[in-house]
């Protein structure tokens, strides 16, 4: 009764904080711009100034890249500190010299096997357990099928999709590849390395998807993709600083602009969305995987014991 | 009736803060803050839609349209579609952190039950 009635208050003031919230920002609404206004200063400025400064018909990319590039620099280390925080949290355990669970999952095991006194079943699993070994150290194969047991990676036993799914993804690829080559390559295509970086990602985990963690495994992997990711950053402040330094502003262009509707056409926008699709393509892609490769790091005995406490603990209460 | 987008956006808003402040499940409270971001891309874009605007694409304007036109706002503003870019992909990584804290919290705590999670009560 406790419970519910806790319960009921909680959604009363949920509903107080939502409705609230829903009048502010009713209110707030009336006075957004209509669609007949006329546009604002800022989009007046980037608009007259795309063709005259940066040589760029596409204004999205001018302001992405350009005018308001400052902006764009900040986000892409948001970026970054959004992805090295997804790396901190799903980093393995580091490596023991000491035994965690062994010595209880031992002593469970050898009160089990005695109630049963099966010798067979102490083989299993010791087979079980030794196999699980070499597949970590690399000297066997993970056969893919079901669950691997404690300890083993997510992707790893990701397997590749049926034949119809394999088959129609090798078009859908070829397709992505051009369309993500297109958005990069083209200085005039809106927002260039950022779709461009989403698309290549897109790429990736359609091909792990269809063909299973095999196909993507040179490519997904940590020393690679996070040397990237670094090096597009690293790029993205230099292009950055370079203006500061040479043009005393960030995000001043200080390449030859070159002719209209060509690459080199923007300045350095092509070389700012070059570095943003790298830096996009390999954060999302570290951010993914990150997450598949999350370790399981307790057993289904664990798992039980907690699920029997829980319910014992909502039982009694 | 770009006042109907705006509407759709703010009942987005107030439908995923309702999920914030009520749901217990983990998972289901970065769902909420999922479809308060994504309310934001639909306000940023219907912000910039103007009516009988083209895109902010100065290359093979239709015909009857100049530079000038455009910059009268004959187009959709660019700078709250260049926000919308930025938005989408911040908006990916930043759910992968919730998500990643999620499996942490479930491994630590054994559930995605929000209020089993006690110990910063003391």
């Amino acid at each position: 009764m406790t419970t519910s009635g806790s319960l009921t208050r909680h959604r009363v003031a949920a509903a107080a904080v939502v409705a609230g919230t829903a009048t502010f920002l009713g209110g707030a609404f009336v006075d957004l711009p209509t669609e007949t206004a006329e546009l604002p200063g800022i989009a007046r400025d980037a608009i007259t100034s795309a063709i005259p400064d940066w040589h760029d018909p596409e204004v999205v990319s001018v302001v992405v890249y350009g005018t308001r590039g400052f902006d764009t620099f900040g986000e892409t280390f948001l970026l970054l500190a959004a992805v090295v925080g997804v790396i901190v949290v799903c980093r393995g355990r580091e490596r023991r010299r000491v035994f965690l669970q062994e010595e209880r999952l031992g002593r469970r095991e050898q009160a089990e096997a005695r109630r049963a006194r099966g010798e067979a079943r102490r083989g299993r699993r010791r087979q079980e357990v030794e196999h699980a070994e070499d597949i970590e150290q690399g000297q066997a194969e993970d056969s893919g099928e079901g669950d691997a047991g404690i300890g083993a990676r997510g992707h790893v036993s990701a397997p590749a999709m049926t034949v119809v799914v394999r088959t129609a993804a090798r078009p859908l690829l070829l397709v992505l590849v051009v369309a993500g080559a297109y958005l990069l390559a083209l200085a005039f295509t809106p927002g260039g390395g950022f779709p461009a970086g989403g698309v290549l990602a897109g790429v990736v985990l359609l091909a792990y998807v269809a063909y299973g963690y095999r196909a993507v495994r040179r490519v997904v992997r940590p020393a690679l993709l996070e040397a990237f990711e670094l090096a597009g950053a690293a790029a993205i402040i230099a292009i950055e600083v370079v203006g500061l330094v040479l043009k005393g502003s960030m995000s001043a262009n200080w390449l030859p602009i070159g002719q209209e509707k060509t690459f080199f056409g923007g300045g350095i926008l092509p070389a700012f969305s070059a570095a943003e699709f790298v830096e996009v393509a390999t954060g999302v892609l570290i951010a993914v995987f990150s997450l598949l490769a999350m370790e399981r790091e307790w057993t289904e005995a664990d798992q039980e014991e907690a699920g029997a406490e829980r319910n014992a603990g909502e039982a009694t209460a | 009736m770009i006042a109907v987008n705006y509407l759709a956006a703010a009942a987005l808003f107030c439908i995923g803060l309702w999920a914030v402040l009520t749901r217990r499940n983990l998972i289901k409270i970065v769902m909420g803050l999922s479809l308060m971001e994504s309310s934001m891309y639909l306000l940023l874009v219907s912000m910039a839609y103007r009516k009988g605007g083209t895109a902010p694409v100065l290359l093979d304007l239709p015909e009857g349209r100049s530079v000038d036109s455009v910059v009268q706002g004959a187009a959709a503003d660019p700078v709250l579609q260049s926000f919308c870019i930025t938005a989408v992909i911040i908006g990916v990584a930043v759910t992968g952190v919730f998500l990643a804290v999620v499996v942490r919290v479930a491994e630590h705590y054994r559930t995605l039950d929000a209020d089993d999670v006690r110990v910063m009560r003391g």
